[in-house]
């Protein structure tokens, strides 16, 4: 019956599913891909035979009794059951008592090892904000997936910009909230490399409810052979720096942009957060108020006022975001100081001062002609 | 009992002899400025029962919004929403007042032998706490609603813009009072008004767990209280007290919260409890078994659910020895409620069962409160936890509990003592029909979400992997099964209402003392002070065939209590 079930619901779950994103393995769970996977299957297992076993009992008395018992019109009342029994009741209260002393004990020796990373592992800083991740490597390296490499333990160590998130992973079968205020660690080691980086990988959750995008702070978590890792990680390094300046805010700025865009449209869309659409007439031309404080643009941007340039504007938006609000937006929006240097920033100014070459979504519409095409091959990245 | 409903001459027959509480006094004023238990139980049951139909609507929207992956019918920010209020109305306005508040009202008095409540005029009071409360609530939506979770979790909940966060905890201060003040009263009544006679142990198990639950309500209900107030404070003075960056800590909210929310669980659960050794016993005409046991029980699970509650955050940064403490002390609520199952199993056992609705009920209750019960040992369990926490494992785990066992034990109750209250009989093999749509829609419904969970799909989620819409899509059709069946219920009671069979007073034969009086009992509930006997000793029932069901034989019950004086003497 269970295998049947497992089979139908395996088989209608895949169809749907580009591979190799993790699919159920079985009726219960998922792949489980993690070296202390096997420890929390095997656990959960044993719970499940041990409830399988007393749902029966109970169900199957309840069942039995029910039949036999059951009064048909004008049954006597039958007066010689038991009102108790005290080695009975002892016996049903002292046997669970044993059995959960056990399973606590196992889990509690399971939570252990789960929860102790080892000395030698390689650390990933993880920044979770409303609503992405940021993953940092040693080298400096950024990533909006988690790219991890195998046979090695690796530690998160993350932190949050604003509300309370969880890193989960399911088929690593971890999970540790990420509270605002402290760091919080999680650590796995996964001996099943998933291939590159395009279209693999685990599925990685934002477990805690942190508002509107809490469902799609979904990312993949990509495990690849070290030699792999190695070059990866000097590749994602490096990969703004190998961008020529005057292409950097059609490569650069739509990769970007994707960390924005669940606030900001860029076709007028009202989001979280003020649509892009038009912004760089609407700070560069005088206009009315357009702060939450009543001042306009103007009134901050110019010659010898607060920012000299429109684009120390934006700059300082990006790192200061609370600083000034435009008029009925709320204070939501986390500081990216420290996740976009000035390139990355650049990049977002260039891609604002030329909107009308993106569509909706923040692709580039425009090709580019022959000769920059033939850079693009060279110095394309990740 | 039969199920044709023909108009029969004692309908039409209103006599004097029966002045019940529904006719003593007449008019709106009666009603709303009334001190009478019973009248306070009604209106407390129509106003849960309103806001379980609202709180099902919204379940049923989430549902439909689940069907597919990414925007069915609502958006992200409206979904959110819906969750909140679906989970703030079933927990405050639903399934914490349903059983002590509504059912317990009307009945711990007449169980009790007692006029009253031993504070009437607090009584009344409490319920326009709960009105208050609930406009409060109402206030929430038009101030622009609110997104937080029932749980309010900080920092988003002192952050989020949507305006309504404020009204709904006021709302739920207010409705914690509510809470209480029924607590309170019920504390001293079984205290202070058991007439002579009624022995501890000769409560009815159901009194025993209202006691206990009073005893929760009392001790605990204040935190959350306080809680509330902190995070109005915060939200409103900016003093950090949860929020980090104005130098609060988040997991010391979700310490004060969960203090209350946890006892709050067994709030819900231990009165249901308490119904289920009513009416399993009562409808199986058999001493219920181990009486002292599921008494006991119910008072040890009230104290442990005082030391449980970082069972909630064993991955929300709380220490590795705390965890460890914690997952053991979980551990213990187990035992009490296995030893309540096993006792109702083998009170089935050489019986003389009646399948009547408030029964399926119970049979129902057991066998989903099992499968609750035996869920919550993978959630105790540390390993296992960090897996399954904040995933669909999780709702369904407290689906079961919450809904399969309390809610379900609310209604059964509510078609157990439905004939006293009301005074009418309902189509039986249409409230069975009812029960059966409602039990198989239930399972279709969560049992999928056990398996949602298990692979991986964490809760609170609008948008979610493709590889999970089999289950969603298994999940939705359950919960339309399910409100199939609850209209069913419904039409049921309306039925009875309008055009149902007058009840007699005691159609099941039942012993406690509210079988004792007539249905609907009459204001002051007792002509004359009532004889106390064993309320689980059914040896005196005979099988009546002019009224279909098992009835109190008067010269078996005379010779059961000279037995028993004897006994004493």
């Amino acid at each position: 019956m269970l295998s049947i079930l497992t089979s139908i619901f395996i088989a209608t779950a895949s169809a749907q599913t580009a591979p190799p994103v993790v699919t159920p393995s079985d009726f219960w769970l998922p792949i489980g891909a993690s070296v202390q996977a096997h420890n929390v299957d095997l656990m959960f297992n044993i719970i499940n035979y041990i409830c399988y076993f007393f749902f029966v009992v109970v169900v199957g008395m309840m069942v039995w009794f029910v039949i036999k018992y059951r009064a048909k019109p004008g049954t006597r009342i039958r007066n010689d059951g038991m009102t108790h029994h005290a080695v009975l009741e002892l016996s049903w209260s002292v046997i669970p008592l044993l059995i959960c002393i056990a399973i606590f004990f196992f889990g509690f020796t399971g939570y252990v090892d789960l929860i102790t990373p080892p000395k030698n592992s390689f650390d990933v800083n993880v920044t979770a904000f409303k609503w992405g991740w940021q993953f940092k490597y040693p080298n400096g390296a950024q990533s909006d997936n988690l790219v991890v490499p195998s046979n090695r333990p690796v530690r998160l160590v993350m932190r949050s910009n604003d509300v309370l998130h969880c890193c989960f992973i399911p088929a690593f079968r971890v999970k540790k909230d990420i509270v605002p205020g402290r760091y919080s660690t999680l650590w796995f080691q996964c001996d099943i490399p998933t291939g590159p980086e395009e279209k693999n990988g685990y599925h990685l959750f934002c477990a805690e409810y942190c508002g509107t995008g809490h469902s799609n702070m979904n990312r993949r978590v990509v495990v690849l052979p070290q030699a792999e890792f190695d070059e990866w990680l000097v590749k994602q390094a490096q990969w703004l720096d190998e961008i020529p300046d005057d292409e950097l805010y059609f490569k650069a700025g739509p990769k970007i942009y994707a960390r924005c865009q669940q606030c900001h449209s860029i076709d007028g869309t009202i989001g979280l957060a003020p649509s892009w659409q038009g912004i760089w007439t609407r700070i560069t031309t005088p206009g009315g108020a357009r702060f939450s404080d009543g001042k306009s643009y103007a009134d901050i941007i110019g010659p010898g006022k607060e920012y000299a340039t429109p684009e120390d504007y934006v700059r300082d938006s990006i790192y200061n975001p609370g600083k000034h609000l435009v008029a009925t937006y709320g204070n939501v929006m986390p500081t990216f100081k420290g996740q976009l240097n000035d390139r990355a920033v650049d990049s977002v100014i260039g891609m604002m001062k030329h909107l009308d070459e993106f569509d909706a979504k923040g692709a580039w519409t425009k090709t580019l002609p022959p000769a920059a095409a033939k850079t693009e091959t060279k110095s394309e990245m990740k | 009992m039969t199920t044709i409903v023909t108009p029969r001459p004692e309908l039409l027959d209103t006599s004097a002899t029966t002045d019940n509480y529904l006719t003593f006094t007449r008019g709106f004023r009666s009603w709303a400025l009334t001190l009478d238990h019973k009248r306070i139980g009604v209106m407390y049951m129509s106003a849960v029962l309103a806001s379980f139909f609202v709180g099902g609507v919204f379940a049923l929207l989430l549902r439909t919004e689940l069907l597919t992956p990414g925007r069915t019918i609502v958006s992200a920010e409206t979904y959110n929403q819906f969750f909140t209020l679906h989970g703030a109305i079933m927990v405050f306005l639903v399934i914490i007042p349903s059983i002590p508040a509504a059912l317990g009202n009307f009945v711990l008095p007449i169980m009790l032998g007692a006029k009253d409540v031993a504070f009437p005029k607090l009584n009344l009071f409490s319920f326009y706490l709960w009105i208050g409360g609930a406009l409060f609530t109402l206030y929430s939506l038009a101030a622009g609603g609110f997104d937080t979770g029932w749980t309010f979790y900080t920092p988003y909940s002192t952050t989020t813009t949507t305006g309504g966060v404020i009204p709904v905890l006021t709302g739920v201060f207010i409705l914690g009072f509510s809470s209480i003040f029924t607590g309170l009263n019920f504390i001293v009544t079984v205290h202070k008004l058991r007439p002579p006679g009624m022995t501890w142990f000769r409560m009815p198990l159901f009194l025993w767990a209202l006691y206990a639950t009073a005893i929760i309500q009392v001790l605990a209900t204040p935190v959350l209280a306080i809680t509330v107030c902190l995070l109005i404070v915060e939200r409103t003075m900016n003093i950090g007290i949860f929020n980090p960056s104005m130098g609060g800590d988040p997991v010391l909210y979700q310490h004060f919260f969960w203090f209350y929310s946890h006892p709050a669980v067994y709030i819900m659960i231990v009165p249901a409890m308490g119904i289920i050794s009513e009416i399993i016993s009562v409808h199986s005409h058999r001493q219920i078994f181990g009486y002292r046991f599921i008494a006991f029980s119910s008072i040890a699970i009230a104290m442990f659910s005082f030391i449980v509650w970082g069972h909630h955050m064993f991955i929300s940064g709380q220490s590795g020895l705390m965890n460890t403490i914690f997952s053991l002390i979980s551990f213990s609520v187990a035992i009490p409620s296995a030893v309540k199952t096993f006792n109702w199993t083998m009170t089935l056992y050489k019986g003389t069962i009646s399948l009547t609705a408030p029964m399926m009920y119970g049979l129902a209750f057991l066998f989903l409160f099992t499968i609750g019960g035996l869920t919550g040992i993978h959630l105790a369990t540390l390993n296992t936890d960090v897996h399954l926490h904040d995933t669909y494992f999780v709702v369904a785990h407290f689906h079961y509990v919450m809904m399969g066992s309390a809610l379900i034990g609310m209604i059964g109750g509510l078609h157990h003592w439905w004939p006293k209250m009301t005074g009418r009989m309902y189509n039986e093999k249409a409230a069975i029909t009812a029960c059966i749509i409602i039990f198989v829609g239930f399972n279709i419904t969560f049992f999928t979400q056990f398996m949602l969970g298990s692979q991986g799909m964490p809760r609170r989620y609008y948008d979610y992997q493709p590889e999970f819409q089999i289950y969603h899509v298994i999940s939705t059709i359950g919960a339309y099964i399910m409100a199939c069946g609850f209209f069913l219920c419904a039409a049921c009671f309306v039925q009875s209402l309008l055009g149902g069979k007058k009840a007699p007073a005691n159609p099941w034969g039942g012993r406690s003392l509210e079988w004792q009086c007539t249905s609907p009992p009459p204001h002051d509930n007792f002509s004359s002070p009532p004889t106390v006997g064993n309320c689980y000793d059914f040896s005196m029932l005979r099988w009546d065939e002019k009224e279909q069901g098992y009835v109190v034989d008067k010269e078996l019950e005379a010779l059961a209590i000279a037995a028993e004086a004897r006994g004493h003497s």
